[in-house]
């Protein structure tokens, strides 16, 4: 089974977990730009950052066979701090990148004037460099966060099948489906959703449009929540058919959209196999190369 | 990539056995062979010619590459005389049979064709001619009877000297089937009142086999690509355009003395060269005009050529030689270093890599090759991002930092750790330039003390530090 999944800040995860999101049928992710848990300070500590997503963290993954695609934004959390708004200025130059697919995460998280700002910003950015938008929703005061979201996006006029609203959940799923926007979810293995929730909310409102991700990073999270969906699903009865559709068509189509996703088999992995092939970067020096 | 097959005539490898040669090309990454019969490369003459033909036929297929039959070998018929006899000599006997003989073997080993031209005439032209047309039939019926294709290739010189020349023979022998046109690129430059292009394109479905280097006009000399007139991109796209599958091979019979450096640097040319089709020419004329535009183009490049190896055989990872879109870079680099002053190539390399994604840092890192000793500015700003890059752990672009600038440049300090540093992430030694000529007591004594590291943690101690230790004795 080939997965995807569309949010894991694989920055924040060991090599460990990226043999495990191997072994487990992962085989490309989009890890989203935010916060790091420590605020940042000043401009070039994003900047270190994002040229992390665009270069080690996208050869990190290709060592273990596995692509790696970002989403790169002025997080709504640091908006708010004017050390760190300067960084919109140098979004532009990201954003023309081969890996990046999309603007993100962007959003609310306590709804200030100074989060309505950069939130229009850089939606006008993923106008100018034609990408998707990843919408983070808040964690505090969701449903009303999230129908302020979906006005800002309508306002905008950036077509809603460009833009994904994430970590959604019962109470948000029917406001976002009702926008044509796509629908995230992120499954946590204690809050927010959980997989047998995820599989019931499928069944009320169906696989289209809909994206599922574990959004594992420096907290308590699981990376391996996409496989564990996978699982739930044929457990109640979907077929891997649907399975491939949601779990790997559905982000290859919504990522798709910035026309940058690649996809191909990594040199020394093949899609069949879930062991190593001899790969040279491995070979040898794999622990002095990630260290 | 489209569908010819790039090829290495063996006229360019006549110093080596063969077996050798053939390894060589293949492994530089050509998919074709053009073989020149000689008396040291499957001579027609030898007894087991028939076994060794069979022998030849099951190495060209391990090595996957594709094979023409070349009849120009010097002094094979005649010790004293080049070329002698030809199809225009009084007595061309010897040449007749010759030709049969390389019909045969073109057969067994199944060959596209068989390549041949009509020699030089010491006659006059109507005497020659009507030996030329009275000599052919036994040839084309040889042909025929085998089910083996004849190239027909003008020769500056000869008397078959141009396409409308060998496109009025085949009529005058009746539009006969077997017969078709070989097409020497060069050639076009050196006698042809139009450019190769232009000749492709007329021979269209005549074409059986096709003949790469470079000339001026006027001069028969095979020059490497880029050291005559040829506009190889427009020639290779009106390849691709008349639809061609068959062999282009390489033309460099005195290039032998350098055979496998030239090959290899043929075969980058017409890498980059077919890289021009469709994005990197507008690309490079953009630059040209507009400086800045490097930023935006830059980003671009893989998404527009391609990411996968130079030479996937032998190098999958693109560590020792490269990309395609490594490649790209470089002209786009090359295209801007003609462009603007040195002190600004030095801040756009600077903010290129600065700036640049893990591929766009590696593309800079192998561009300094071919623009890093511009000037006094640009070495500095090359030995600044070689230091970055050395402090990487990302292969690709450590890799990259050891090219030829970094041979030329890099203290010797800083280039043995970063010898090191390839052994202990996997890169193979091959993408150190200048390793062998560098290389010195103190690096010996470092990787003896790292290859004995290796032994006391009962790890395998890479081949490379192996070899890099034997050299010394």
């Amino acid at each position: 089974m080939r997965l995807f999944d569309p949010h894991i800040h694989m920055t924040s995860r060991t090599t460990d977990d990226y043999e495990a999101l191997y072994a487990a049928g992962v085989r490309a992710l989009v890890e989203p730009a935010f916060w790091l848990g420590q605020p940042r300070t000043g401009v070039s500590s994003f900047t270190d950052y994002f040229d992390g997503l665009i270069g080690w963290e996208r050869f990190r993954a290709a060592q273990f066979g596995i692509r790696h695609h970002c989403t790169i934004a002025l997080n709504p959390k640091e908006a708010n701090d004017p050390r760190c708004t300067p960084v919109l200025d140098v979004l532009p130059r990201y954003l023309a990148k081969d890996g990046v697919v999309a603007v993100g995460e962007v959003g609310y998280d306590s709804m200030t004037p100074a989060e309505d700002d950069a939130f229009a910003r850089q939606l006008e950015l993923a106008r100018e460099h034609d990408l998707p938008v990843l919408v983070h929703t808040p964690h505090r005061d969701k449903p009303a966060g999230t129908r302020r979201t979906l006005a800002v996006v309508a306002e905008s006029g950036i077509p809603p099948e460009r833009v994904v609203v994430d970590h959604l959940n019962e109470v948000t799923v029917a406001l976002v489906k009702e926008s044509g926007c796509w629908m995230g979810f992120s499954i946590y293995p204690d809050t927010k959703m959980d997989e047998r929730r995820m599989v019931a909310v499928l069944r009320a409102y169906g696989t289209d449009k809909v994206l599922v991700n574990s959004a594992a990073d420096w907290g308590r999270s699981d990376p391996l929540k996409v496989r564990e969906t996978a699982q739930a699903m044929l457990d109640d009865g979907y077929d891997r058919s649907d399975v491939d559709t949601l779990l790997w068509g559905n982000p290859v189509a919504f990522y798709g959209q910035s026309g940058r996703l690649v996809l191909d088999d990594l040199p020394g992995f093949t899609g069949a196999s879930d062991t190593f092939a001899g790969n040279s970067v491995l070979r040898g020096g794999r622990d002095e190369a990630v260290a | 990539m489209s569908g010819y097959h790039l090829g290495y005539g063996t006229n360019g490898f006549a110093g080596h056995r063969l077996d050798d040669a053939l390894g060589i090309i293949a492994d530089l990454g050509y998919t074709a062979v053009a073989l020149t019969l000689d008396h040291q490369h499957l001579d027609p003459y030898a007894d087991d010619l028939v076994a060794e033909t069979d022998r030849v036929a099951r190495r060209l297929d391990a090595l996957g590459l594709r094979v023409v039959v070349e009849t120009g070998a010097r002094f094979l018929l005649d010790p004293r005389h080049k070329h002698e006899p030809t199809l225009v000599s009084e007595n061309a006997e010897r040449r007749l049979d010759f030709l049969a003989r390389a019909i045969r073997v073109a057969e067994g080993l199944g060959a596209d064709c068989v390549s041949f031209w009509s020699g030089v005439c010491t006659v006059d032209i109507a005497t020659g001619w009507e030996r030329l047309r009275t000599r052919m039939p036994a040839v084309l019926a040889e042909a025929d009877r085998r089910g083996v294709r004849l190239g027909l290739e003008p020769e500056p010189g000869m008397l078959v000297e141009t396409l409308s020349d060998a496109l009025r023979l085949r009529t005058e022998l009746g539009e006969a089937e077997p017969l078709g046109i070989t097409l020497d690129v060069g050639h076009c430059v050196a006698v042809e009142p139009q450019d190769a292009a232009a000749c492709l394109r007329q021979a269209k479905g005549l074409l059986v086999n096709v003949q790469l280097d470079d000339m001026r006009p006027g001069v028969h000399e095979h020059l490497e690509f880029g050291a005559g007139q040829l506009d190889l991109p427009g020639t290779l796209a009106a390849l691709d355009e008349i639809g061609y599958t068959g062999v282009a091979a390489v033309e460099l019979p005195r290039h032998t003395h350098a055979a496998p450096q030239v090959a290899r640097r043929a075969f980058t040319a017409l890498r980059a060269a077919r890289l021009d089709q469709d994005w990197l020419a507008p690309a490079l004329r953009r630059i040209a005009a507009e400086p800045t535009a490097i930023r935006a183009l830059f980003p671009a490049a893989g998404r527009h050529v391609g990411r996968g190896p130079l030479y996937p055989g032998s190098d999958p990872d693109g560590l020792v030689h490269g990309t395609l879109d490594d490649l790209a870079r470089t002209r786009l680099l090359d295209a801007l270093a003609a462009v603007v002053p040195a002190d600004e190539l030095a801040v756009e390399l600077a903010d290129l890599y600065r700036y640049g994604d893990g591929a766009e840092r590696r593309g800079v890192l192998r561009a300094l090759a071919v623009v890093g000793d511009a000037a006094a500015a640009v070495v500095a700003a090359g030995r600044g991002l070689v230091a970055d890059a050395l402090r990487t752990n990302d292969t690709g672009l450590v890799a990259a930092a050891l090219g030829p600038f970094a041979a030329r440049h890099l203290d010797q300090h800083s280039w043995r750790h970063g010898v090191l540093k390839c052994l202990f992430t996997g890169i193979p030694l091959a993408a150190v330039d200048g390793l062998n000529r560098r290389a010195d007591g103190r690096l010996r004594r470092m990787v003896t003390d790292y290859a004995a590291e290796r032994r006391a943690a009962g790890r395998p101690v890479p081949a490379d530090a192996l070899r890099l230790l034997e050299v010394e004795s």
